[in-house]
């Protein structure tokens, strides 16, 4: 099979990696404050993603009103719902040995996927709202991933703002730095561990509910995404917040890359080749970061 | 006391080794599935409950066993039991393959690289048609030989158990056990903690690979979503968490408990029994890590190799 790569294609392969790359940032920037503030590979990740997905599938559904509109749902709804889940149980494992919390999270994920399949089954849904593309010089633009793109882009942005100009951000920071010295700064680790859970469920419920209106969503899909977020902050280095949004584009790129180059079946292996090349290489990812 | 046990266990076997002359096919299939998950439940305790880092891919090591032997059957015409030790050490080659990158670093790493590895193989073997069948899949040659996949089955289990045994009894096992307990002590006492887990991890990877070859013989057809399921690795999960994560006998006996719970009662509910299982991890992890034979253990002031 040879296929001749024009400019065109190649500037269509960019554009469409930054696209994808945007929401990947933004979902991965949730798992990383989490692992940051906590040492908690949060495994249910993409899991609230997907409740964020049908939060947005069923405000369509059932209200028919402009699905964009139901980020002012999921994401409180998934904020609270973050919380729940740190007050009620990840807050006993924190401190425990990492197996703790990655097996309590895993047994959280398998609960609310089930529970998802229980409720919704588990057939393909989809928000048919803003279909089709424009086209810029050869260039195809998918309607809904630009504004996906757009929305992601903000929030991501308006999330470093909160964490670099305001006193709670900078106590997350801090926890993140170091949570004994916070603790002695008086910063109430606590309730930074319970926010901190909150904002990130927010972050993938947002996620959650640009992805719903772009693809099919179904309750098993969200496991992908716990991987690719956790690919990301691989590559961007663990704990190193600005990382998250370069891993996000970088993931995206080589993603589109890879499926011009290979069929798109096999390009899906590539983000995991890439992520065991990266920690045979360089561990610490591509930034730096805290080597754990 | 010691005596006692030894006489129940060799009891036991004995009954094992008669049962398929007097069990109907449904019960001898019944034994086998039991077997199968022992052996499951304890290659998973064999890296994550002894060291710590948790595989959330075992399943992985399985489908890949049984594609495998499978191959071997159908194309080489390779005996059944030759193909299923050859399938062990494809899993086996790929856990080299994994694991050494992987675990140099620490727990979360492993962890995600398992979650990712079962949905790459899946990709893989649908992708390579020529090989593996791909979605259509494989269909083995016709054999009835459920009595003596029963006894390779109960053999693979035993050896595992008795593996386990003989881990957790030894230097290595203690080695494997200071790497889950502290692993920067664990290195500054001179272990060489990447080797440790490493070989902790070529075993585990292993047993599955075997048991997985001899499913593929036993169902006589094997697909894609059939053997790579992340149901498989979640019930594994859950066996050896319940059983008693660390311990010899746990995994045997939380497989043998939920693996007859399912078949009697749950199977009837499918998404609600998952729900379960996820409880049961949750409940487990919160409050009684060391599973119901760690509490037994700490009650009666067992020793740590029962």
């Amino acid at each position: 099979m040879n296929v001749v790569i024009t400019p065109a294609m190649v500037g269509q392969v960019v554009v469409s990696g930054l696209l994808a790359g945007a929401l990947y940032s933004m979902v991965a920037l949730g798992l990383a404050l989490i692992f940051g503030v906590m040492r908690v590979i949060n495994v249910a990740h993409g899991t609230l993603l997907t409740m964020g997905a049908y939060t947005t599938f069923w405000w369509f559904r059932l209200l028919g009103v402009n699905p964009y509109l139901s980020l002012l749902v999921s994401m409180p709804v998934m904020f609270v719902v973050g919380i729940g889940l740190q007050r009620a149980m990840v807050r006993r494992v924190v401190n425990a040995p990492e197996l703790s919390s990655l097996l309590l999270t895993f047994g959280i994920s398998i609960a609310l996927v089930n529970g998802l399949q229980l409720a919704f089954t588990s057939d393909l849904r989809t928000v048919e709202f803003l279909t089709g593309a424009f086209v810029v010089g050869g260039v195809a633009l998918s309607k809904s991933r630009l504004v996906a793109f757009g929305f992601a882009l903000v929030i991501t942005l308006g999330a470093y703002w909160f964490l670099q100009a305001t006193r709670f951000g900078k106590a997350i920071r801090a926890t993140s730095q170091s949570p004994m010295v916070a603790m002695v700064c008086g910063v109430n680790v606590e309730r930074v561990h319970l926010y901190t859970f909150g904002i990130a469920s927010a972050l993938a419920a947002a996620g959650g509910s640009l992805v719903a209106i772009m693809f099919a969503i179904q309750p098993e899909m969200g496991q992908v995404y716990t991987f690719k977020s956790f690919l990301v902050i691989v590559l961007g280095g663990a704990g190193n917040y600005p990382g998250a949004l370069l891993g996000g584009m970088l993931l995206g790129l080589i993603e589109q890359l890879s499926s011009l180059f290979l069929t798109t079946q096999l390009s899906e292996a590539v983000a995991y080749v890439l992520l065991v090349l990266v920690l045979l290489v360089r561990p610490t990812g591509l930034l730096g970061g805290r080597a754990t | 006391m010691r005596g006692l046990v030894v006489a129940g266990l060799a009891v036991a076997l004995v009954l094992l080794v008669l049962y398929p002359m007097v069990a109907s096919g449904y019960e001898i299939r019944f034994m086998l599935q039991l077997f199968m998950w022992v052996a499951l439940a304890q290659s998973w305790n064999l890296i994550s409950g002894l060291t710590g880092y948790v595989s959330f891919g075992h399943v992985a090591f399985f489908g890949t066993g049984a594609y495998a032997t499978g191959i071997l059957i159908t194309t080489h015409g390779w005996h059944w039991a030759a193909a299923s030790v050859a399938g062990g050490l494809a899993a086996a080659i790929l856990a080299l393959i994994i694991g050494y990158p992987c675990l140099r670093l620490k727990g979360p790493y492993f962890a995600i690289a398992m979650l990712g590895l079962n949905e790459v193989m899946r990709v893989l073997v649908s992708y390579f048609e020529g090989l593996t069948g791909g979605g259509m899949g494989l269909s083995l040659p016709t054999l009835y030989a459920s009595v003596q996949i029963y006894y390779a089955m109960a053999i693979a289990a035993l050896a595992v158990t008795g593996a386990a045994y003989l881990i957790v009894t030894s230097r290595f096992g203690l080695r494997l056990m200071t790497i889950r307990e502290d692993e920067i002590a664990a290195a500054a006492m001179g272990i060489d903690t990447a080797r440790h887990k490493l070989y902790a991890f070529l075993l585990s990877a292993f047993v599955p690979g075997v048991v997985g070859g001899l499913f593929a013989r036993d169902q006589g057809y094997i697909e894609p979503i059939a053997v790579f399921p992340l149901a498989f690795t979640i019930t594994m999960i859950v066996m050896a968490l319940f059983g008693g994560k660390g311990t010899v006998w746990g995994p045997a006996l939380g497989a043998a408990t939920l693996f007859v719970l399912q078949e009697l009662v749950w199977v009837r509910f499918l998404f609600l029994h998952q729900v379960l299982f996820g409880a049961i991890i949750i409940l487990v992890v919160l409050f009684m890590p060391r599973g119901v034979l760690g509490v037994l253990q700490q009650r009666y002031r067992l020793p740590r190799y029962v």
